[in-house]
């Protein structure tokens, strides 16, 4: 989580927006040391509903920059991220991705990589998982998101570049982190000698992918990159749009000019 | 502080409970309702989807449930008044979410247009089996406040109620409407925008550094801030101290919990005198009195009026707040009455605690309904007649048969004789 949280700091700071205008709507709580420092709103919600959350920030006061972070997202919440996705509802998504449940140890997420045999000291599937993962990307990327890129603990000055550019592009924006916690992995032979050896090992940087070729499998390197940026209209710019044509003048605008 | 009157609709109406609801929330300077589909209550979110933008206000359709009150938390928290609006299986989804929004203080209004159960159960018919789920719905200690309107006049004044409440003690404030009084059309008058009194949230004012998210005033009710104010929120809903930080040595953590979760509950509590609001008819000299609210107290006029006619001394306790519970007045009129009765669209829910609140002194007369439908008057007057024959103490709960039910469980009615 730290190098991602780091990440966060310098992207906010590159991205010349004031920190005090974002809020992160998260299911991971955020040490409130770290809250702190980065001069943040933060609200630790409920399991898989830190987009419905998020949406309601912004909509209540769409001035708000609001920055989900999920750990879960494609199980409790994916609803949420499937629909946001479609209205392009300006939010930026971040997908930590660990692999694993990083509070309740060894439950087995739907994003989680197939057939790692490294990972088999997970309580929840024991014996590994057959299970296929999620390309979390693909599947934003499909339901209209403006911005998908992904990248691991390991490459954190091109994270902080993408969030920088994400914070300041309007739309539905996702970002997929990985980021095994070494806390938890303790257990794992390979990874627990050097997490970032790992990923500089087994990951490649294909910027311009098509996100459809980068589902994380377990015998091929994990592609990670910027893949897609798009315009679009936002959600709120849409609801301006659509109701103004209906109403005319009777019609405030949501969130004035800018939306 | 006033209503704004582009907010307020003015003039005299010939509408349903949901409509009336619907222009109540606006008038009450509802900027944002988040809702999804649902018999009976669709209608409420039509209206406002349909007045809001030409107020500045906000409706949006979400996925679910689940998303519906997340978001409308998330709102709360940007500041703005907010409000969803659901019936029976939405409600369900909701539990867990209205206990993270009472634990984060955040102030929402909830309007249950109530249908039969359980399950999808009846959806175009009455209930009110979910005045228990209401209360406890969500896990864990926490309090709420219900109000149950009985008519579509009621719906636009109690949603600009629940609104001021919910702002004034930042809690889930819930509208416990049924089918009847969602889809009963009715004269609404909605008055002139001065003449609306509206609660304001309590924001902080002072230096942004020092800002405790969870500190209370001495009404136990903290100041609140915006998302964006620059104040540096951490707010969880895990067991927090006055900074909203999660505590997690376990000395702490029973500490805060006294001093959170506890304040959770004494907030509404104490401040139980001043939140209920009752009606009372008749009550001063009688021998029984009918509890009820919702638009059981509709049918239940006719019942009484039957009942007076055979010469019982008969009054009724509307209860316009069922949560939180006037124990106390209870407590009091069971000192000098035979019997309470208690007819309401359910097989025995707000009885429980009308029984509690007795403590023995009077009988507690139930009249189930097993929904869609309402009590025939008839039914009450029996009830009300039985309960003055009755001469003796009895120590539980009485359950009245309701004709129908005599009819359908003892002589085996079947439709087609």
């Amino acid at each position: 989580m730290n190098p991602i949280i780091t990440a966060f700091a310098k992207g906010i700071k590159k991205s010349g927006i004031k920190p005090s205008r974002i809020s992160v709507p998260s299911d991971i709580p955020f040490e409130p040391e770290i809250v702190n420092q980065l001069g943040i709103d933060f609200f630790h919600t409920i399991r898989g509903r830190a987009i419905a959350f998020g949406t309601g920030l912004k909509l209540g006061n769409p001035d708000l920059i609001v920055v989900p972070f999920i750990g879960d997202l494609m199980t409790i919440g994916g609803n949420h991220f499937v629909h946001s996705g479609r209205r392009n509802m300006d939010l930026l998504v971040i997908c930590v991705n660990n692999f694993l449940y990083r509070e309740i140890n060894g439950k087995s997420a739907p994003i989680q990589k197939h057939e790692n045999e490294q990972i088999t000291t997970q309580k929840f599937s024991p014996y590994s998982t057959f299970e296929k993962p999620f390309n979390a990307t693909h599947l934003a990327n499909s339901c209209g998101a403006v911005y998908t890129a992904r990248w691991t603990a390991l490459h954190t000055d091109e994270l902080a570049d993408s969030i920088a550019e994400a914070l300041n592009k309007r739309g539905f924006s996702m970002i997929e982190v990985l980021s095994p916690g070494p806390n938890y992995y303790t257990g794992i032979k390979k990874i627990e000698s050097d997490l970032l050896k790992f990923y500089y090992e087994n990951s490649v940087i294909k910027n311009g992918e098509s996100p459809r070729n980068v589902t994380i499998n377990s015998d091929e390197k994990i592609v990670v990159g910027k893949f897609t940026e798009k315009e679009q209209l936002t959600f709120i710019e849409q609801y301006n749009l659509q109701l103004g044509k209906v109403l005319g003048s009777k019609f405030t605008p949501h969130g004035g000019r800018n939306g | 502080m006033k209503a704004e009157p582009k907010n307020v609709n003015t003039g005299i109406y010939y509408i349903d409970g949901d409509v009336a609801a619907g222009q109540g929330a606006l008038a009450a300077g509802c900027r944002f309702i988040g809702g999804y589909p649902i018999t009976p209550s669709t209608k409420a979110a039509e209206t406002f989807a349909e007045i809001a933008p030409k107020a500045g206000a906000v409706f949006i359709q979400m996925e679910d449930e689940l998303a519906s009150i997340a978001t409308i938390i998330g709102a709360s928290y940007a500041g703005v008044k907010t409000m969803t609006i659901t019936s029976g299986p939405g409600y369900s989804l909701m539990m867990e979410t209205i206990g993270f929004g009472a634990m984060l203080e955040a102030p929402f209004v909830i309007l249950n247009v109530q249908r039969g159960g359980p399950s999808t159960g009846s959806p175009t018919k009455t209930g009110q089996a979910d005045m228990m789920q209401a209360r406890w719905g969500s896990h864990g200690d926490y309090e709420i406040i219900a109000i149950a309107p009985e008519s579509p006049q009621e719906m636009f004044d109690y949603a600009i109620k629940a609104f001021n409440l919910a702002e004034k003690y930042r809690c889930p404030v819930m509208i416990m409407a049924d089918e009847c009084v969602g889809h009963m059309t009715e004269k609404v008058v909605i008055p002139k925008a001065d003449t609306i009194e509206l609660a304001t949230r309590k924001f902080y004012k002072g230096p942004k550094d020092k800002y405790l998210p969870f500190k209370p005033d001495k009404d136990l009710i903290p100041p609140m801030a915006k998302a964006g104010d620059g104040c540096n929120l951490y707010i969880t809903g895990d067991t927090h101290n006055e900074k909203g930080y999660p505590i997690s040595s376990q000395n702490l953590k029973t500490k805060t919990h006294k001093s959170t979760t506890r304040r959770l509950i004494d907030k509404i509590k104490l401040n139980a005198d001043k939140i209920i609001e009752l009606k009372e008819e008749g009550i001063e000299d009688a021998d029984i009195i009918v509890v009820s609210y919702g638009i059981s107290s509709r049918v239940a006029v006719k019942g009484i009026e039957l009942a007076r006619e055979k010469g019982i001394k008969v009054g009724s306790l509307r209860l316009i707040t069922v949560w939180p519970f006037p124990d106390k007045k209870i407590a009091e009129l069971a000192k000098n009455i035979k019997a309470f009765v208690i007819p309401e669209i359910n097989y025995g829910q707000v009885v429980f605690d009308v029984e509690r609140c007795a403590h023995g002194e009077a009988n507690v007369v139930l009249i189930p309904h097993g929904g869609a439908g309402v009590h025939h008057p008839e039914d009450i007057s029996d009830a009300i007649e039985y309960a003055d024959r009755e001469n003796k103490k009895i120590e539980k709960i009485i359950e009245w048969k309701t004709k129908l039910e005599k009819l359908i469980f003892e002589k085996g009615f079947k439709l087609k004789e």
